[in-house]
């Protein structure tokens, strides 16, 4: 696959409302990227906490993806308002200790697309990487 | 009286958190900062002990949970909910449902019966074994004196042909030899799966488990390293390659071989019997259609084993297949018919995936079963099957521990032990050879319908 992150470790959290086949759809992304992109479903993407985007990179994640539904389409009616907010103070804390924060990044899926999950994961793989290898990575 | 079986059990922790049918999902947002936080007031401290796994990003607040609804309850801004958890309905397939997977995971941690509690939520009829009932009416015998008490209820059954009668010679002496016979003390074997990771750790955890419970493990010749001679009493060699590549030593250490049905399977079982008569030969077929009448011939010619297998699913071969009970009380009925079915021993095996599934078709006529997939999953598997794509397992079984593993298939076999000896208590029944073929103490779906509505809708 013609990736443009080729090389970065990249985990994708997502809210699994937004694909019901998700387990079946993102196993092609798998088995072709092997240990270069984990993905963890949440039963909404309002279950994250800061410190699941901490420890993604902590434990070796270039890009830390969250992947949440519409405005307005949260089966829990504000999760992805409230992941919005989680995303933004992890984003903070991880400034305050010298890392980028466009490290750790919210998308939302748009109402009138609804799209698989590999279908999202690829086109993140195909965007301009915005970072390079994570410093956590490199001092191993 | 011989001590009776016990299988020793201990909690055998999970070595990843377990997929919950729910999960709590709380807000920190709009927290009005009681005085007493609900939190504080879970009785399993669920919050107290929170933490994340990294491997799965996991919380261990789902696994934890033990769905009182408290802080659900009792959150005055509505912060903390209950959901469905996804995950958990993706689990396995319609099949190997999520219920079974993770009522198999609850007994390979413990090594208990599953219990749900008062009442029966679940269906009262379904597909496969779920067609079928057993005759529970001595559970109120009221001398029962508990089958875990005093009560003998043997589990043993046995594996090779049996002599018919004796044959005795000009001067009464006796002259037919009986045929090697081996005895395990749970009417179950050990099967090689139908998918799994690489490498050697998941057969290890059989072969430990198999020899502690003193059953066997099926192994393939090719799979037989100088890690597996160990085990050798305990091992079924499966001959899936050249017969004349295997070493003399293997067939004085063995006590049972399988080999596949096709070209001339019993020149094949003599062969291994000239070497050492001590061998019990076992014949694995793919169970179809053609079955009965294949099996008959077998039998006819000299087969001690036959081991009839159907798919994962239970399914046998063929464009309409039939689901393995069906077939199996075809063959046992028709073996029975001929008069040879005490002969031989019958082991059927391909989608048993529940305690009972093992006591229904032993009533279907298997002798013993062989099982697969539920030992993977005393493992933890997931039945997601990524391993058969060449993906990485979500669980790292390639890595697992074998004297974990063992344990925790000895926990499983344990509880269905202990399933086993329920059910035969209940039926009355002191011993699972006594279990076989006793169709008249089951009933079946598909017959009830016939014998209820066939008189009906019939016009004129
Ligand atoms: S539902 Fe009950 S057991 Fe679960 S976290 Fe809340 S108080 Fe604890
Ligand atoms: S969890 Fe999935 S990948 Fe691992 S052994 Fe089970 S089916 Fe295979």
């Amino acid at each position: 696959m013609d990736q443009k992150t080729a090389g970065l470790n990249i985990t994708i959290f997502f809210c699994q409302q937004l694909d019901i086949d998700q387990d079946k759809n993102r196993r092609t992304l798998e088995k072709e990227l092997g240990s270069q992109i984990r993905f963890f479903p949440l039963p909404c993407s309002g279950r994250i906490d800061p410190l699941h985007l901490l420890r993604a990179l902590e434990s070796g994640a270039d890009m830390v993806y969250l992947i949440a539904c519409p405005e307005g389409a949260c089966r829990y009616r504000e999760g992805n308002l409230r992941a919005r907010k989680r995303v933004g103070y992890a984003q903070k804390l991880i400034e305050e200790i010298g890392l980028e924060g466009a490290r750790i990044e919210l998308i939302t899926g748009t109402a009138a697309t609804p799209a698989t999950i590999d279908t999202i994961a690829r086109e993140l793989l195909m965007r301009d990487a915005t970072v390079g290898i994570s410093p956590v990575r490199s001092k191993g | 009286m011989p001590p009776k079986y016990h299988i020793e059990t201990s909690q055998v922790p999970n070595r990843f958190q377990k997929i919950t049918r729910s999960g709590i999902i709380a807000w920190e947002e709009g927290c009005l900062k009681c005085t007493r936080c609900v939190k504080k007031d879970c009785v399993y401290q669920v919050y107290e002990k929170r933490n994340l796994d990294d491997r799965q990003m996991l919380d261990s607040l789902d696994s934890a949970c033990m769905d009182c609804f408290r802080c659900v309850q009792n959150c005055p801004n509505r912060l903390i909910h209950k959901g469905l958890n996804p995950s958990y309905k993706a689990l396995g397939d319609h099949y190997w449902t999520p219920e079974i997977i993770s009522g198999l995971w609850f007994q390979a941690e413990s090594g208990r019966i599953p219990v749900s509690g008062a009442g029966y939520g679940g269906p009262f009829s379904g597909p496969g074994f779920d067609a079928m009932w057993t005759d529970m009416s001595e559970i109120v015998r009221p001398t029962r004196d508990g089958i875990h008490g005093r009560e003998y209820i043997s589990t043993t059954v046995d594996i090779g042909r049996k002599v018919m009668a004796i044959g005795l010679g000009p001067g009464g002496e006796i002259i037919s030899q009986a045929p090697p016979l081996v005895e395990i003390p749970l009417p179950v074997i050990f099967d090689m799966l139908p998918w799994s990771p690489p490498g050697d750790n998941i057969q290890l955890s059989f072969l430990y488990g198999a020899r502690a419970l003193g059953t066997f493990a099926v192994v393939r010749q090719s799979g037989i390293n100088p890690a597996v001679r160990e085990f050798l009493p305990h091992v079924i060699i499966y001959v899936d390659g050249n017969p004349g590549d295997l070493k003399e030593e293997l067939f004085s250490s063995a006590r049972i071989i399988e080999i596949p049905d096709g070209g001339d399977p019993i020149a094949l079982q003599e062969r291994f019997k000239s070497i050492n008569p001590a061998l019990v030969v076992m014949i694995r077929l793919r169970l179809g259609p053609k079955t009965p009448e294949r099996a008959f011939a077998l039998i006819a010619q000299g087969a001690e084993v036959l081991h009839l297998v159907a798919d994962e699913y239970g399914l046998e071969e063929g464009s309409d297949p039939l689901f393995i009970k069906e077939r199996m009380k075809e063959v046992h009925l028709h073996l029975v018919d001929k008069g040879v079915r005490d002969q031989a021993t019958l082991i059927g095996g391909g989608g048993i995936a529940m305690a009972e599934h093992m006591a229904k078709l032993i009533i279907c006529g298997a002798d013993a079963l062989s099982i697969d997939i539920p030992l993977l999953v005393a493992m933890e598997c997931r039945v997601c099957r990524r391993c058969k794509e060449g993906i990485a397992c979500p669980v790292e079984l390639d890595g697992v521990d074998p004297l974990w593993g063992s344990l925790r298939i000895a926990n499983l076999m344990a509880a269905w032990h202990s399933q086993l000896l329920e059910i035969l208590g209940a039926m009355g029944i002191r011993e699972a050879r006594r279990l076989r073929g006793e169709m008249g103490r089951a009933m079946f779906f598909e017959d009830l319908e016939r014998e209820i509505f066939a008189t009906m809708g019939k016009r004129g």
